[in-house]
């Protein structure tokens, strides 16, 4: 009937026009009657369906997801299972309000795909990210459905709050949307049907309905790609051992062959599918990720540098200067690195750091995607060249060649977005940090400023000022050497004193047998550690024999102590000057020089012969014991007193008495009565030991 | 000090890297007003640079030199203090052996050794004496003339850096007035980037982690 119907030429629906033709107008009639009824349960199937899924949608999430939600079980993932039906509501109450409106107007036709038309965009947003997480919230019912606890906790929920569903599963209730979505082009292809060509809303209601098929096709294509990228984005951190564990027959030979094509291209063997946009968008999306990164790195390294300059603060130290230039450089000092420098650096890291790292994640996702299409791509040209060789595929191979596909579309699709966002972002941070660095630099100024007014100099202009502080430094310089020297002075140590009888000697024969600039004095004292090396005390003379050891060693050197050689080390000698007044002494201990070597064997004879003491005028001379004058020549002696020797001998030459001044008197006394003082008396040399004489009346 | 302007050249270093990389870096060719940002960065950070050379060659000479050459003089110093020392300890010594004969009874030999010891003693006392004097004369003037001797570092110290902001701030003012919005808020710059970043989070090609 509809057949014959479509072949009548359109006319109005309602009134037979043609008189005459009684039995095809009624015929017409009942055809166009019964299209225009099923047109009008058409469209109120669409409206009840509608009505009813905006229902049961609405129990979903008022009843079962709020049941479920208070009993709070923590291993339930409403999110994930229920995702954006909020949103899918939401459009379909404002839908359905609509459509209502809608159907009680006159050209409700019309109406309605103007509706649909309005909507659409809309509804392909919100389908779009609900049918995408569709796939994920069937797998988390399965797992729940494994789970004992939760499942009966779900049923439960479902038993109480939708009992007349009979529903088992929330799978009943998720899939609603993703049926419905499709419906919508059924829906409306059926209402095209039921509606002659010739209809004024017969246009309208096409374009309605291609346009929901196009919704469905692209809800699908997004799905698709959703599905793709999310399988291939993440760079997946296996293990070496999970990589092996993966290797079987199957992946060996598809890596095979792909690194074979790729050897082929390279070689030129086989000619590569040039994609010239394609390669653009990578080439730029390279530069853009190698950018990135180099900036990163940089900004980095140039944190870690303030980080340090932050640490060494010379304006902590003491110096205990109290006025002056010193506190205003510290006050001045401190604050930078308390204040300024600390949140110059945190701005920086908020807003240039850290941008700049999670740009760098960004790009970690494309970078992945890309290295996949390559891989598929190889594939896609070997799954071709079979192709045309065998002229099918397998299943798999068709597969494999639709990822292929849906991943370079995905990459074209969004690629140069991704480029210009990116670009713009980085364009962004370096504007910030530009920004940043002038609001440090007027702060550190303000700051720098205000110390400066307080300064005494600052109005000089500077190179007057620069020079002003050379010529200052310049004089602290001399004086800073002035007190150099004045403390260096003070260094001589007073090891110039006059040595003992047997010391004296010792040096003049050093000096007779070498000559006097070689004499050096021992400054402290040396302990002999291998052979060869001389123990000597401090203030000793040697002369110096050979200025280095045998090894060439300068630092040793071979000198003469008076009798034994050896080796000291150069550093504790001294240079050595004989004393002028030593001199004349030389003659008068020459010949006691005999008298002195056979002191040890003596046996004191009695006074008045006793051994002769050195007396020599230079030392100090002190009565040993008390002497009573016995003769007006004579002059007594009291214990301890100190005397002047005038001459250390009688007028006759004897050496046994010796002419002295004490208490201003002149007169003889016995020679060994006195004792010589050295004013300096080396260690280790001990006076020779006395005895006092028997007193000889 | 000297670690405080090496870390200063550092940071200035790193601060010309970061936009001479920018500059080497192939994007700058495709599009040219990126291009000419980088480049003006570039050169602002090289001026910088060469600035903060100056300065820090003037801290150079200015404070770290002096600091040296005064920080010599206390050598010197510290071995006068120990011949002070070592005097010192002679005299002690040799006072002490004084003090010894002086308490023992008062025979001929012990009266010719005490004798001896005071002649001994006389020189050294005199000697150490001299260098105790000269040293507590020395230090007080050495130590108060850091005082006046380090002013001029100090001043000079502010004084540069007075120069180094005074330029910096006016190459990143021109920067920004060429390139950048100078009147954003940090949050508001925040903003912007969470912005833009989100916007690449959309794309499904980025990861969500």
């Amino acid at each position: 009937m509809a057949s014959s119907g479509s072949d009548e030429p359109p006319a109005s629906e309602t009134e037979p026009e043609i008189p005459g033709a009684e039995c095809s107008i009624y015929e017409e009639v009942i055809w166009l009657d019964k299209t225009e009824q099923n047109q009008r349960l058409a469209v109120e199937e669409l409206i009840k369906t509608e009505a009813s899924y905006v229902h049961t949608i609405q129990l979903c999430v008022s009843d079962i997801r709020a049941h479920l939600q208070q009993k709070q079980l923590p291993d339930l993932d409403l999110e994930g299972l229920f995702s954006n039906i909020d949103d899918v509501l939401h459009v379909s109450r404002r839908f359905l309000k609509r459509l209502e409106a809608a159907v009680s107007h006159t050209e409700q036709l019309n109406q309605i795909s103007a509706l649909f038309q309005e909507f659409k965009e809309k509804m392909e947003s919100v389908y779009k990210v609900y049918c995408a997480s569709y796939e994920q919230a069937l797998l988390l019912v399965e797992s729940y459905r494994k789970d004992p606890r939760l499942q009966q906790e779900i049923l439960d929920t479902l038993n109480t709050m939708v009992p007349h569903t009979g529903a088992s599963d929330l799978s009943f209730f998720l899939v609603m949307p993703v049926q419905r979505v499709t419906k919508y082009a059924l829906l409306l292809q059926k209402i095209l049907e039921n509606t002659s060509p010739s209809d004024g809303a017969y246009p309208a209601l096409q374009s309605a309905t291609n346009a929901m098929l196009e919704v469905s096709a692209n809800i699908n294509e997004y799905k698709r790609r959703k599905e793709v990228a999310f399988k291939y984005n993440k760079a997946e951190q296996l293990t070496l051992r999970e990589r092996l564990a993966r290797l079987n027959t199957h992946s060996i030979a598809k890596k095979t062959t792909r690194l074979s094509r790729l050897f082929m291209h390279e070689a030129g063997i086989v000619p590569k599918t040039e994609d010239k946009e394609y390669d653009d968008l990578e080439e730029k999306f390279q530069c853009l990720a190698s950018g990135v990164t180099m900036l990163k790195e940089n900004m980095g390294s140039y944190l870690n540098n303030l980080a340090v300059f932050l640490i060494s603060k010379p304006h902590e130290c003491e110096l205990e200067i109290e006025e002056g230039a010193v506190q205003q450089y510290r006050r001045l000092a401190g604050n930078l690195h308390l204040t300024i420098f600390p949140e110059f650096r945190r701005r920086l890291n908020r807003v240039v750091y850290q941008p700049l790292c999670s740009l760098t994640d960004a790009l970690k996702g494309p970078q992945q995607l890309i290295k996949k299409r390559l891989d598929k791509l190889l594939d896609y040209e070997e799954i071709q060249e079979r192709k045309s060789e065998t002229g099918s595929v397998t299943y798999d191979e068709e597969a494999a060649m639709n990822t292929y596909l849906a991943i370079n579309a995905l990459l074209m699709s969004e690629l140069p977005r991704f480029n210009q966002v990116a670009l713009q972002l980085l364009g962004q941070i370096l504007n910030s940090l530009v920004a940043l660095q002038r609001e440090w630099a007027k702060k550190v100024l303000e700051e720098t400023t205000r110390e400066l007014a307080q300064l005494p100099h600052s109005h000089l202009p500077l190179p007057t000022f620069w020079k002003m502080v050379e010529d200052t430094l310049r004089q602290s310089g001399t004086q800073l050497h002035a007190f150099c020297q004045k403390f260096e002075t003070v260094m001589p140590s007073p090891l110039v004193q006059s040595l003992s009888p047997a010391e004296e000697r010792r040096v003049l024969s050093l000096v007779s047998k070498h000559s006097p600039d070689k004499l050096y004095q021992v400054i402290s004292n040396i302990s002999g550690s291998k052979d060869l090396d001389l123990t000597l005390q401090r203030g000793q003379i040697v002369a110096l024999l050979h200025g280095m050891d045998t090894k060439g060693n300068t630092n040793r050197w071979l000198v003469d102590a008076g009798g034994p050689r050896g080796y000291v080390p150069a550093g504790k000698l001294q240079p050595y000057h004989l004393d002028q007044s030593q001199k004349p002494r030389m003659q008068m201990l020459a010949p006691d020089d005999r008298a002195e070597r056979r002191r040890h064997s003596y046996t004191f004879p009695e006074a008045p012969r006793p051994p002769v003491p050195i007396v020599t005028p230079a030392s100090q001379v002190v009565a040993g014991f008390s002497f009573a004058a016995r003769s007006p020549q004579e002059v007594s002696l009291q214990a301890g007193q100190p005397v002047a020797v005038l001459e250390p001998h009688d007028k006759k030459g004897s050496k046994d008495w010796s002419l002295v001044e004490v208490n201003g008197q002149r007169g003889y006394v016995p020679s060994s009565y006195l004792v010589m003082v050295p004013p300096w008396e080396p260690l280790g040399w001990s006076l020779p030991a006395w005895s006092p004489p028997t007193q000889q009346t | 000090m000297k670690k405080s302007t090496d870390a200063d050249v550092a940071m200035s270093k790193s601060a010309v890297k970061i936009s001479s990389d920018l500059l080497s870096n192939p994007l700058c060719e495709q599009d040219p007003k990126f291009l000419e940002m980088v480049m003006a960065l570039d050169t602002a950070m090289k001026r910088m640079d060469s600035f903060n050379q100056e300065k820090v060659n003037q801290i150079q000479k200015t404070v770290i030199e002096p600091l040296k050459k005064f920080s010599s003089v206390f050598p010197s110093l510290n071995m006068a203090v120990k011949k002070r020392e070592q005097t010192l300890q002679d005299y002690k010594r040799l006072q002490s052996k004084v003090e010894k004969y002086e308490e023992k009874e008062k025979t001929g030999p012990v009266l010719a050794k005490l004798h001896q010891a005071r002649e001994e003693l006389r020189p050294v006392k005199e000697d150490f004496e001299a260098k105790n004097k000269q040293l507590l004369e020395e230090m007080p003037k050495f130590y108060s003339s850091r005082i006046d001797y380090f002013k001029p570092s100090f001043e000079s110290l502010i004084r540069a850096q007075v120069v180094y902001y005074t330029e910096m701030h006016k190459i990143f003012g021109d920067l920004t007035e060429q390139i950048a919005e100078p009147g954003l808020t940090d949050e508001q710059r925040e903003k912007e980037n969470e912005a833009k970043l989100s916007e690449l989070r959309a794309l499904s090609i980025v990861a969500d982690d």
